[in-house]
Order: C-alpha cells, then sequence, then structure tokens
C-alpha cells in the first residue's frame, strides 16, 4: 500500500480510531493490532512475501533470546552468525542473486569461457527487505553487544518488525528506540498527532509536488540523453537530486508523521542535505538511518578510526561501498558509493568531517554568508554529479552520459515531455529551496510559525501547490522501494 | 481526541473552501456548457451559452467558446441563404473546438483562404456517424440551403452502430446528481486533472468485486467482433445502413478523414459511390511542426490550419 494511494486514505483514519478507541490500552491486543495491520498494509502489493518478514521475526527473535541465555562469547557468536547469515541470505538471494552470478558469468565470458548461462532466475525483489533485515539484524547486534535486553514477548517483537509506517521504506529503527515505545503504553497526545498530520501534509507536498512532478521530465532527459545537449543533460541530473530528495524524505516525514499518529517517535531521516557545507555533513543530514546503521554496525565493529588513519581509510571504503552496494544490485550503486568515498576522506584527513555535526548552515543569521553559499553550491553540485551513477542503468551509460556533459553544448532549450511550461517548475524549486532554508533548523516542524493565521495560510498554499502540480500520468510509487 | 477531530472536521471545511475560492478566482476549471435533446431528438448544446474550456493542470489550454442559438460553438448564427456559398462541417470534438478560441476554428480559417463564404461547424464531442446523419436527416430544410457538407470520420470510432438513438450515457452527465456536483469547482478541476480516477476506480474495483462474489455465475454480455476483418465488414455495413435510414444528398457530401488510419475497402466503396475523400492526413503528417497539443490529442493552431487549408482547396476546387 502506497502513503500517496485511495487505499491508505481509507486505511490510515480506520486504523487511527480502531487503535486509539479499541486497541491502545491492553498491552498484547496492541501489539497484535500493529502486527495485523502492518501484515495488511504489506500484503496489500503481495501477500506471498509476508512470508519473508515472519521467518525474519521469528529468527530474530530466537536468536535475540539465545544470546541472551548464552554466557560464553562463542556460543554468543554462534547464534550471532545465525542472525547475520539468516538475515543477509534473504537479502542475498533475493537482491543480489542474479547480479553476482551474471558478473560471475561476466568475469568468465572476459577471460575466454563460451559457456551459456543458466543460473539466474527470474527473482522478484520483496518491497522494503534492506529495510526490515537490517533492522532485524540490528537488533540482533545490539542484544550481543549487550546494549539491548531482549524481549520476550514475540507479538511485541512482530509489531517493531513490521510497524507499517516504517516497514517498507525506513527509517531504519533501532529497538532501542522504536521497540521500547511500542511496549510502553500509548497515551493519546494531541499536539503529538497535530505534528503527525503536519508532517504527513509536507511529506505528501515533497512526494506529490516536488518528486512527481519532476519526475517525467527527469525519465524523459535520462532515457533521451544522446538526444539532448549538455545543458539538458545538467538539467536533468539537478532535477533527478531535487526528485530523489523529494520522494524519499517525503516518504520519511510521512511516516515519522503516521507513527506520531499512534504515538511513537521514529528517528529522523533527513535534515535538509541540500543545506550541507561538505560531503561529510551531508551523510548527517541524508538517510541518516541508514548512515547511523552503517556507522554503528560496520564501521566501529571495524575498528572505526581509532585504529590509526590506514584503518580508518579503508573502514570509509568498506562503508561507502557496502551502503552503495545496499541500494541496489548493480556495479553502479558500488561505483556511486566509491565516488563518495573518495569525496569523504580528504574532508575526514583534514579532521572537517564533524565539524558541521551541531549546527545549521547561517546559524545566527538570516542569510549565508558568500564562503557558506560555495559551500552549499559545491556540496550540492559534487553530491549532483554521484547521482549520474546512481540514476543510469548502467556504468557505461553513466559515462556515456558524463561525456556529452562534457560537449558544452547549450544550444537548445527544453521542453517538457508533455508540453507543460518549464518556467513552473523553476520557480516551485526555488520556492521550494528558499522555503527550506527558512525552515532549516528543525526538520520535524515544516510550519515554524508563530501566528496561526501564518500557518494555516502555509497550509492551504501547500494544498493548492499540490491542486496544481498534480499529474495523472506520473507513476506514484517510491523510488526507495526498489531498493 | 474530540479537539483533533473537532479541529479536523473544521481545518478541512476552511480548506475546501479556500480552495474551492482559490480555482475559481485562477479559473483553473472547465466550463461546461449544457446539453439537451430537442424537439427533433438531436442532442446538441443549449443555445446562447458562452464559457471557457480549459485543459490539463495550471491551465494548459484556455479557450473561450461560445454556443450559438443553433446550440453549437462558433461565432456565426447558422443561417443558410441560398444566394451565399455556405459549407457545413459535421463532426466531433474535433470540429467542436473546445480546445481552441472560438474565434480561431476551422470553418474561420476556411473563410479567411476563400473569399464570400461562410462555414458553418457542426461539432459535438462524442458524435458518431449516426449522430451526424441523423442531425443532417432531422434539420433537414436547414441543410438543403447549404451548398456543400463535409463529414469528419473516424472509421473506427464512428462506425460502431447502425442507427440513431439519443445516447443517455452522454446525457446522464447533465442529470441533477451531475449538475449538483459541477456546482463544485473544486471537484470539477480534480475530474479534469485526473485526481478523482483513484477514487473512482477504487469504486469500479469494489464494485466489480461485490458483483462477481454476489452472482458468481453470472452470464458474460456478448462481446462485439474483435477480429479486424469482421469489425470492419460490420462497420462498412453499418455505414450503408445508416445512409439507407438517413438519406442525403450524395452529390453534395464528402468525407474528411485519415486514409492512413481507415481500411482500404471503406476507400474503395465511397469510390464506386462517387463520395469525394479529403484526406487530412498526409498534409498533418507532413508537417514540420507538431500537429496537435501537448496534453491533448486535439489539433494545435498548426494542425488546424492544415485542415483547414485542404478544406479551403478542396471547396476551391468544387466551388
Amino acid at each position: 500500500m502506497l502513503f500517496n494511494s485511495v487505499a491508505f486514505a481509507f486505511f490510515l483514519p480506520v486504523v487511527f480510531f480502531s487503535f486509539w478507541f479499541f486497541f491502545a490500552k491492553k498491552k498484547n491486543t496492541r501489539y497484535a493490532f500493529i502486527t495485523t495491520v502492518s501484515y495488511l498494509f504489506y500484503g496489500w502489493w503481495d501477500w506471498r512475501f509476508l512470508g519473508l518478514i515472519v521467518a525474519s521475526t521469528i529468527v530474530d527473535y530466537y536468536v535475540g533470546l539465545r544470546l541472551e541465555e548464552a554466557t560464553k562469547t562463542d556460543t554468543r557468536k554462534k547464534w550471532l552468525w545465525v542472525s547475520i547469515v539468516f538475515n543477509l541470505s534473504l537479502l542475498g538471494f533475493f537482491k543480489y542473486f542474479n547480479f553476482f552470478i551474471d558478473s560471475g558469468w561476466q568475469l568468465l565470458h572476459s577471460v575466454g569461457y563460451t559457456g551459456q548461462n543458466a543460473w539466474t532466475f527470474s527473482i522478484l525483489l520483496p518491497v522494503g527487505i534492506s529495510f526490515y533485515t537490517f533492522q532485524t539484524l540490528s537488533y540482533s547486534l545490539d542484544i550481543y553487544y549487550k546494549r539491548l535486553q531482549p524481549t520476550r514477548n514475540i507479538l511485541a517483537f512482530a509489531a517493531f518488525v513490521a510497524f507499517f509506517p516504517q516497514l517498507v521504506a525506513g527509517p531504519i529503527e533501532r529497538a532501542s528506540n522504536l521497540l521500547g515505545q511500542i511496549i510502553k503504553t500509548p497515551k493519546f497526545s494531541y499536539p503529538q498527532c497535530v505534528q503527525g498530520l503536519k508532517l504527513i501534509l509536507w511529506g505528501l507536498f515533497k512526494k506529490l509536488v516536488i518528486a512527481d512532478a519532476i519526475a517525467p521530465i527527469v525519465d524523459d532527459i535520462f532515457n533521451n540523453y544522446t538526444s539532448y545537449p549538455s545543458g539538458t543533460l545538467i538539467l536533468g541530473i539537478c532535477l533527478f537530486s531535487f526528485q530523489i530528495y523529494g520522494d524519499f524524505s517525503g516518504y520519511s516525514d510521512i511516516a515519522i508523521g503516521t507513527a506520531k499518529l499512534f504515538g511513537i517517535e521514529l528517528l529522523s531521516n533527513f535534515k535538509f542535505p541540500n543545506f550541507a557545507r561538505n560531503v561529510a555533513e551531508y551523510w548527517q543530514r541524508w538517510h541518516i538511518s541508514l548512515s547511523t546503521w552503517f556507522r554503528h554496525y560496520l564501521y566501529i565493529p571495524l575498528g572505526g578510526s581509532k585504529r590509526g588513519q590506514l584503518i580508518a581509510i579503508r573502514n570509509i571504503c568498506i562503508v561507502f561501498l557496502v551502503s552503495g552496494l545496499w541500494h541496489g544490485a548493480n556495479w553502479t550503486f558500488v561505483v556511486w558509493g566509491a565516488f563518495h568515498a573518495l569525496l569523504y576522506i580528504p574532508i575526514f584527513l583534514m579532521g572537517r568531517n564533524r565539524i558541521y555535526m551541531n549546527t545549521v548552515v547561517a546559524e545566527r543569521s538570516w542569510l549565508p554568508t558568500p564562503t557558506e553559499v560555495l559551500q552549499l553550491v559545491s556540496t550540492f553540485l559534487l553530491v549532483t554529479f554521484s547521482r549520474i551513477f546512481f540514476r543510469s542503468p548502467s556504468i557505461s551509460e553513466a559515462f556515456a552520459y558524463i561525456n556529452r556533459i562534457g560537449q558544452f553544448s547549450f544550444d537548445s532549450q527544453y521542453q517538457h515531455p508533455y508540453g507543460y511550461r518549464m518556467i513552473d517548475y523553476y520557480i516551485l524549486l526555488v520556492l521550494f529551496v528558499l522555503y527550506e532554508f527558512r525552515i532549516r533548523r528543525n526538520e520535524r516542524n515544516p510550519f515554524p510559525f508563530r501566528s496561526k493565521y501564518v500557518r494555516f495560510v502555509a497550509y492551504t498554499l501547500v494544498l493548492f501547490a499540490i491542486l496544481l502540480f498534480y499529474d495523472d500520468a506520473v507513476d506514484r510509487s517510491f523510488i526507495y522501494f526498489q531498493f | 481526541m474530540k479537539i483533533l477531530l473537532k479541529k479536523t472536521i473544521l481545518y478541512s471545511i476552511c480548506f475546501l473552501v479556500i480552495l474551492e475560492i482559490l480555482v475559481r478566482i485562477f479559473h483553473l476549471h472547465k466550463d461546461t456548457p449544457k446539453r439537451y435533446v430537442d424537439t427533433f431528438e438531436v442532442e446538441k448544446w443549449l443555445p446562447n451559452q458562452t464559457g471557457f474550456a480549459v485543459t490539463g493542470n495550471r491551465r494548459q489550454n484556455f479557450s473561450e467558446y461560445r454556443i450559438n442559438q443553433f446550440g453549437f460553438n462558433s461565432y456565426h448564427e447558422f443561417d443558410p441563404k441560398p444566394d451565399r456559398y455556405e459549407v457545413a462541417l459535421v463532426g466531433d470534438s474535433f470540429i467542436e473546438g473546445f480546445h481552441q478560441p472560438y474565434r480561431k476554428s476551422i470553418g474561420t480559417m476556411v473563410e479567411e483562404e476563400l473569399d464570400s463564404i461562410q462555414v458553418y461547424e457542426y461539432g459535438y464531442a462524442g458524435y458518431d456517424f449516426a449522430d451526424q446523419l441523423h442531425l443532417v436527416h432531422a434539420y433537414d430544410s436547414h441543410f438543403r440551403d447549404i451548398d456543400y457538407i463535409i463529414f469528419g470520420l473516424k472509421f473506427k470510432n464512428d462506425l460502431t452502430r447502425d442507427q440513431y438513438e439519443v445516447q443517455i450515457d452522454r446525457l446522464r452527465l447533465d442529470s441533477p446528481p451531475y449538475s449538483w456536483l459541477k456546482q463544485s469547482k473544486l471537484l470539477v478541476y480534480l475530474q479534469s486533472i485526473g485526481a478523482l480516477d483513484p477514487f473512482k476506480n477504487s469504486v469500479a474495483q469494489l464494485s466489480s468485486f461485490t458483483v462477481s462474489f454476489l452472482q458468481p455465475s453470472a452470464e458474460k454480455p456478448a462481446l462485439a467482433p474483435t477480429d479486424t476483418i469482421s469489425k470492419h465488414a460490420l462497420y462498412l455495413k453499418n455505414f450503408r445502413t445508416l445512409l439507407k435510414k438517413y438519406p442525403v444528398n450524395l452529390s453534395k457530401i464528402a468525407f474528411m478523414l485519415d486514409t492512413k488510419e481507415t481500411p482500404n475497402e471503406f476507400l474503395i466503396y465511397l469510390k464506386t459511390q462517387n463520395i469525394p475523400i479529403l484526406n487530412i492526413g498526409e498534409p498533418l503528417s507532413e508537417s514540420k511542426m507538431p500537429t496537435t497539443l501537448v496534453y491533448d490529442k486535439h489539433w494545435n493552431y498548426t494542425g488546424r490550419k492544415i485542415v483547414a487549408k485542404t478544406i479551403a482547396s478542396y471547396i476551391n476546387r468544387i466551388k
């Protein structure tokens, strides 16, 4: 079920009222209710893959209990490996099996082998598998590192794994945050619900107005890049930056907002990454739940930065390459990750990777300084450039796209594939960037105006923008569902 | 919870009212004239209406229409006189031309190409050949004074029936519930940009599911012929039947069509009957500029100009 679908528009109010009127108070009924509606939410897409979530839930629940019982380190390690192997096997088979087989065959062909590849299957990628496997894995890892006590209630654990707002595209939650909240008896909070509704509205705006409105332009430019001049290709990749941001952060906002309606606070996933002053800050603001996951469960266990610079650089490379591969079974994502590692390492070596951790651009002023503007623009351009690999179907096509940009031809003005006025989109994006700059201090409060009248005008304008830019020809699914 | 419910309802009502006002202020919605069936059982627009046809979101196409006393979109009043050369264009939405300002219609362009001629456009969205012939037949005395009639015909769409009957489904669009809903311009706008389609599809899916659940053994309706050859044969038969039922003077009619989209047997039939053809497919496809609106299949200014020139040169030859 998509957040922007009719089904969800009916599903959410029914679930919301049922939860607070009938199921919120008693523990087990609450867990059972959350689990059931979450399975319904997921099964709406394809019920056959529910088995994977159930299996992942049972295995990690059991592993969690065994990890707590075991006293010997070897036994604990053994149980941890059960969880790691099981979850990564699920991910490996459904997401990477064909990719590695194909890559292996290509390697064999390159050394002269002429056999035919009969090993690949037609495998449908279960939506959200990368998200919930990482979530359950984090549960086992936290228990292993003794940061968490396992739950003894399988229904509570099932509700944690399947909690529908964040099931299919995150934020990837930690049990220490989400499970604790699910177990605690929730209290209805009017301000929290209002905040949730505001986030849902803002998320819908980012998805329907920013991402969906731009999508046909980006698709057109990337599908026909050989017939467009450099200027258009630059436009295409810049717009893709906004599209993917609107799409994914819009999803996260709706997820966080929806969770708030049930009294649950999810982790923040985006903190205005377009206003990052260097690539390190960008990664502290983009897909935060994934980058912190890799930091906690991969970078630090590998030694982090405490075992010398060479080891730290190796660890950074591993994290970015794995992060790239996490996004999809394609070498383009690995190259994208490698490119980010190359951008990150110099910042790390200069010791500037954590200098912007607790500040935002133009912290104490209305406008950024010229230096900050330069930093913002250069970071945006570098990140945007990397997305050529992210968006292209193959590495060769990504390089062909870059080559064509290098021809520096700016001879014709781009026309929208459906004939819409392009100026509308430019104005929209400028206003969007300016507005996000205005609200950059708090990603959880998209309408931070004191006057209720100003807030009301802002809501109305957002709704009106949705009316103006709604396009029924657009595929409404979220980009990160494919990951 | 009570406060949340109250405020949600209050805010929703306020948003709806304000959005309705904004849609009206910026005229994002399309106006639709009222339709009716006259005493001759001809379906057309109620006379003397004006408004603006809007296509797409953000007013991608915005054009004024004017329904004349006869019930069609035109700057003319249709008043054929024996001492003046008049041409009638009869067809569907392409002739009706709500997607264009009514003063820049195909008929106007033809008049600009030729001196001392008046072109009357009897266009109505959804008119098929049965509608067109019935109109001409019903208003026999009116059309008798018109010197030449050109029918716009799409073989694949316009010959599916062999008898004229009032299209109830189309008239239902002006029934009281629809008329009442059309009072909300916000709703009209949402409908026109396809924002209501997901709701409508969901309702349709639900109702078809309910029907199949309640009546699993319900008999399926007989299907129309699906193979191309039988379809073509049926359409040709319908064409002949319609001409027999609603006879017209074949010496003063022509068919405007795209020969590439029309089967050969039909073209041959017209030839054997000495009915002239105006092939608009060729000049339209030869154009270096796009000939249709980008968000709509109707002709744009270039397309209309090409069609008008084709008609004008034909009229010039036969006049």
